[in-house]
């Protein structure tokens, strides 16, 4: 069936409300064609002066970047439409994501778990990267999970394409624990280290289970920074007194990673300390990285469905499973109150 | 205990890692920078039910579920007085009745159903039963005891390990001296070679060090019944997760529809006629490099391409 441009609204049918951002609001809906769930991201129209512009900026970004960008670790945009005056994005359905997972204590996170969402970012990095584009906002909260256990990018809102020239960049972007030195330092030109500092803090979160630089303010950020990996000098970090918003730390020596990551092989330990490189020349970039032996090494990472899901969510799968059987279960009919006590005792 | 959320401020742990939550006899709970804020004085009242509170009745809370942080400092305080044991009862269903008794009475308080009443049964109770309840405050329980004979028990073995061992290692000292001794004499009065001698007493003294080892550690009863040591091979049970395949990299294809563009390694011609980064842009990880190669790639895509 075709649908006419004002009239694509109707081929998705609402089922519920899901959450609300600073821009849009996000709905579970089912597209009535393929009967698929997806996710309708619903553009705010917000100020007065946005809806003179004609479209809200992380919208349009999301737009422009998605439509052309197809892999199995980034989110995918499978239609936009508009309706009235707004605009809405489909998205594909996505579960939960990494920021649940990690919070949520009940979850055990084996080793091979963790290489497969570490394989999983970088891959879907790795294409972004190399199609120029910089995501700019990676944390655990914009890698999402589906019921699959797939992992996928998303949140395109600040993503831009990187590599010219001539233009300058705001520093204002990730989200401050995730924010690497050079950003802190107002670098106005910067390339694909930002985000790869970022996967470095993701993945130090996936082995502490607790935000790895949890900064307050950006002084402390850089402060906790240079605390736990050492303050640069001039000579590790050429260039760096240069930068707009420098400014002298006392020097710190820094704590080896393996006295933070006890539990972490030195395969990762390389993994981790070539990524969280202060000097962003000497940052590994994805495809150095994917070829680090502790992708290769034992143990394999995690197939798809054994990768864990919060607790609410298995339970929804399982009950889906066994409904029936539940009702005639003897078990479930609720006892009298009554203390019953062992003559053994 | 991840999702622990102050009442009042709604910090939660993930966002502040050292957050406390604190709780008074009312059973809600707050953060420890709330009950400072809200106490200065030493006292005030709860937030939630308004109920007057003392700040040096405020602990902190053990429990994810404030309610059950109430019923345990309730239980603590009714059991002080609800002291009989077993042997006091006559029968068995007596004393049931009794622990019945007690657990209406917990149940009774931290759900606000008839307190005052409640309240009154204890004072008789107490006024009723002085004399045993003091009694068996003085007398220690059976299980109390039985506790106590564990850890006696517990420290013996723990000293007659320790004395074990020195003795081991005192022999060990012995041994090897006796050892080097007869070497020393071998060496002095024998005709033979002087290597040979050594090596033969060197691969004694090791095959000596190997029987050692095979000595069977000792397993330990521990109070709470977990057994340690090397002995137990006992362990949660392992189960094996079928793995998936190893990973190998292969670097990503790209069509083009055009010329090959020059790789990273085959740059440097093309950056002779390059704007050099400045030294802030090259702080900043930015390199001319980058902006070079994207311009090659955009450059040669799409040359070949035809529309069919």
């Amino acid at each position: 069936m075709e649908y006419k441009l004002e009239e694509r609204w109707r081929r998705y049918e609402k089922i519920e409300f899901l959450g609300e951002g600073q821009f849009a609001t996000v709905y579970k809906a089912r597209d009535v064609e393929t009967d698929n769930i997806v996710a309708v991201k619903k553009i705010k129209v917000g100020s007065q002066d946005e809806a003179r512009d004609g479209i809200n900026r992380t919208a349009l970004r999301e737009i422009k970047l998605l439509q052309e960008l197809h892999h199995p670790n980034i989110i995918g945009l499978l239609d936009v439409f508009g309706c009235m005056s707004n605009v809405s994005l489909v998205f594909d359905f996505m579960d939960t994501d990494l920021e649940v997972i990690i919070k949520d204590t009940s979850i055990v996170l084996t080793p091979a778990n963790v290489k497969a969402y570490t394989l999983m970012t970088l891959q879907g990095l790795e294409y972004l990267h190399n199609n120029w584009i910089l995501h700019r906002d990676l944390k655990p909260n914009n890698l999402l999970i589906n019921s699959d256990g797939v992992l996928k990018i998303g949140d395109f809102g600040l993503a831009k394409f990187y590599g010219s020239p001539n233009r300058i960049y705001t520093h204002q972007v990730v989200t401050r624990w995730y924010r690497s030195p050079e950003l802190l330092f107002g670098a106005r030109m910067y390339s694909t280290g930002v985000d790869m500092w970022a996967v470095g803090c993701i993945i130090a979160e996936l082995l502490l289970r607790v935000p790895f630089l949890p900064g307050e303010s950006d002084l402390d950020q850089l402060t906790r920074i240079f605390h736990t990996l050492g303050t640069p000098t001039e000579q590790t970090w050429p260039g760096m007194t240069s930068l707009s918003d420098f400014i002298q730390f006392k020097s710190f020596p820094g704590t080896p990673l393996k006295h933070i990551f006890t539990a972490a092989g030195d395969d990762l330990l390389d993994v981790i300390s070539s990524l969280l490189m202060i000097n962003p020349a000497q940052r590994a970039d994805c495809p150095t990285l994917l070829q680090m032996p502790y992708f290769a090494n034992k143990p394999a990472p995690s197939l798809g469905a054994q990768l864990p899901l919060p607790a609410s969510l298995s339970q929804a799968k399982a009950t889906k499973v066994g409904t029936k059987r539940k009702t005639n279960d003897p078990s479930s009919v609720v006892q009298p109150k009554r203390l019953l006590f062992d003559t053994s005792m | 205990m991840e999702d622990q959320v102050c009442p009042r401020c709604r910090t939660t742990k993930y966002r502040n890692p050292s957050l406390k939550l604190m709780v008074n006899v009312c059973g809600h709970s707050l953060c420890e920078s709330c009950v400072d804020l809200l106490f200065l004085k030493g006292s005030g009242s709860c937030p939630e039910c308004n109920v007057p509170l003392r700040r040096s009745n405020f602990r902190v809370q053990l429990f994810e579920d404030p309610v059950v942080e109430k019923e345990v400092d309730i239980r603590k305080r009714v059991l002080k007085d609800y002291n009989k044991k077993e042997e006091d009862f006559t029968t068995l269903e007596e004393f049931n009745d009794y622990l019945e008794e007690i657990e209406e009475i917990i149940f009774n308080l931290t759900n606000g159903i008839n307190t005052i009443e409640t309240n009154k049964r204890i004072d008789q109770y107490k006024k009723e039963n002085r004399d045993t309840i003091m009694k068996n405050k003085m007398k220690v329980g059976r299980t109390e005891i039985e506790l106590e004979e564990l850890l006696e028990i517990e420290k013996q073995m723990d000293e007659v390990r320790k004395m074990d061992q020195l003795r081991e290692e005192v022999e060990t000292k012995r041994k090897k001296m006796k050892i080097k001794e007869a070497m020393i004499d071998e060496l002095m009065f024998s005709q033979g070679d002087a290597k040979d001698i050594v090596n033969t007493f060197q691969s004694n003294l090791e095959e000596e060090m190997k029987e050692q080892e095979k000595i069977p550690d000792r397993t330990t009863q521990f109070s709470t019944g977990i057994k340690f040591g090397k002995g137990s091979s006992e362990f949660a049970p392992y189960f094996k997760i079928e793995e998936g395949p190893l990973f190998t990299y292969t670097p990503p294809e790209f069509v083009y529809e055009g010329p090959d563009p020059p790789k990273w390694n085959h740059l440097r011609p093309y950056l002779m006629h390059v704007r050099q980064t400045t030294i802030d842009e090259t702080a900043g990880g930015f390199d001319a490099a980058i902006g070079c190669l994207r311009a090659l790639q955009e450059a040669c895509a799409g040359l070949y391409f035809k529309n069919t």
